[in-house]
């Protein structure tokens, strides 16, 4: 009977430290500053911070044959995740032209190598600046800067 | 205290918890098998890329290329072990650990993903509690622990609660009540849809309708507010954790259509399973085999 009632005690004891070990963990972000994000003990601070509708980003497009533009998704740049591609763009553009063209020419091998863009012939990386609200609801674009370009090359034809 | 006691250690079935444990661990199996593609291209990215988080941050630099996507097919067969209750004891912190480095590495690279943390958190908590009793390979012999189950079904349940909370105080501690005034959301899914026009990916379907309606975004961030600041009470079971359970589900696919972003986690309805009777869902599972099989 005393031996039960240890083991009671024993397990109950094991269940208290693993909750109060988890909930401590799991609470701990609150102690950090809410911008120090870290997983997988996030402090959640994704919809959270104030933002300006105005916005500088890094990224690139593609100019057809015609003239047209065409905007290059993410996985062109080996990242399914679209805020993982802002951050290679703005690590190129943050390097200057040692980083910007390694990733220009990596990027126009990739639009060579997909027939979706078989269209594409120029790439451009560039820094546009533009109001969120005016772009989506108004179609106003704000000012872009170019910071490298580079012509996709068309895939070598094989041997017959 | 004792009331507490006694509620936080209210018996539950075995059932309840293992099937959690094959719910969420055939969860993760499938979310990292699914990725093995990804992680390997990430791990081709340049080494200026890498910016650690977690317990990668003992990593200086990436790893060679071939070792995180070995990880990740090691994170995959240890879950299969996870799932079928297969050497518990050592399987089970091993696929945990594995989990949550292989998760920890894919967001070292510039970006934190928060739909993949919740889950890490579940996987690292069913490991420390006895989920293999039931529906396993080889379940452990013996009497059911003295603890019982019910106190591991509740640490799930408050983990998923925890989560919510933890964004609610975040939106308090960065924007303060003003938050609940409209314009903070609305400018978080005007600029988050930007960045999807500019970088090539779809835009959300509502985004651009609402954007024009700027009255709505503070009757959503009401409404998000208190989700997220209400999640314990969920802990209360029941009719009230369903309705809070189907009240988050709801969120995110409103998240889904103002922003596009997709946490799969909440929206095939795992992060609630502690709040339901997840055995049935084993159950209904158990009994559609055999009927399968008898034909």
């Amino acid at each position: 009977m005393a031996s039960l009632v240890a083991a009671a005690v024993r397990g109950r004891l094991f269940a208290g430290l693993v909750t109060g070990a988890l909930l401590a963990v799991v609470g701990s972000p609150v102690l950090r500053s809410p911008s120090d994000d870290d997983f997988p003990l996030s402090t959640y601070p994704m919809f959270a911070t104030p933002r300006d509708t105005r916005q500088t980003l890094d990224y690139a497009w593609g100019e057809t044959r015609a003239g047209e533009r065409r905007a290059l998704p993410p996985p062109l740049l080996g990242t399914g995740e679209i805020l993982q591609a802002m951050r290679i763009y703005e690590h190129a553009v943050a390097g200057g032209k040692r980083t910007l063209e390694p990733l220009c020419v990596r990027l126009a091998a990739a639009v060579a190598a997909d027939a979706r863009y078989a269209d594409v012939a120029v790439i451009h990386i560039v820094t546009g600046t533009h109001d969120a609200i005016d772009y989506l609801v108004r179609d106003q674009h704000g000012e872009e800067r170019e910071r490298v370009r580079c012509r996709v090359m068309p895939p070598p034809r094989r041997a017959p | 205290m004792t009331r507490l006691a006694a509620w936080w250690f209210a018996p539950a079935p075995a059932q309840r918890l293992a099937a959690m444990r094959i719910i969420i661990g055939l969860y993760a199996l499938v979310y990292v098998a699914a990725r093995l593609g990804e992680l390997a291209s990430v791990a081709q990215l340049p080494g200026g890329n890498f910016a650690p988080v977690g317990v990668v941050r003992v990593l200086g630099a990436p790893l060679p290329g071939w070792l995180p996507l070995g990880l990740a097919v090691a994170t995959v067969a240890t879950l299969a072990c996870f799932v079928i209750g297969a050497w518990w004891r050592v399987a089970a912190p091993i696929a945990a650990g594995l989990l949550l480095w292989t998760l920890s590495y894919r967001n070292s690279w510039g970006m934190v993903f928060h739909t993949d943390n919740l889950l890490v958190v579940h996987v690292v908590a069913l490991a420390c509690t006895p989920a293999a009793d039931a529906y396993a390979l080889a379940p452990r012999p013996g009497a059911p622990p003295a603890s019982g189950y019910g106190w591991a079904l509740k640490l799930l349940a408050l983990l998923t609660a925890a989560t919510y909370v933890l964004a609610g105080i975040a939106k308090l501690r960065l924007a303060g009540v003003g938050w609940l005034d409209g314009d903070f959301l609305r400018n978080q899914i005007a600029v988050d849809n930007l960045r999807k026009a500019l970088l090539g990916s779809p835009t959300a379907p509502l985004a651009t309708p609402l954007l024009e309606h700027p009255g709505w975004f503070a009757v959503v961030s009401l409404a998000t507010l208190v989700l997220e600041l209400g999640a314990p009470i969920a802990l209360l079971g029941g009719k009230v954790a369903r309705a809070w359970a189907l009240g988050a589900w709801g969120f995110h696919v409103g998240v889904i259509l103002l922003m596009n972003i997709w946490f799969p986690y909440p929206l095939f309805g795992i992060a609630y399973v502690p709040l339901l009777h997840a055995e049935r869902v084993i159950e209904v599972a158990r009994r559609l085999g055999r009927t399968f099989l008898r034909r």
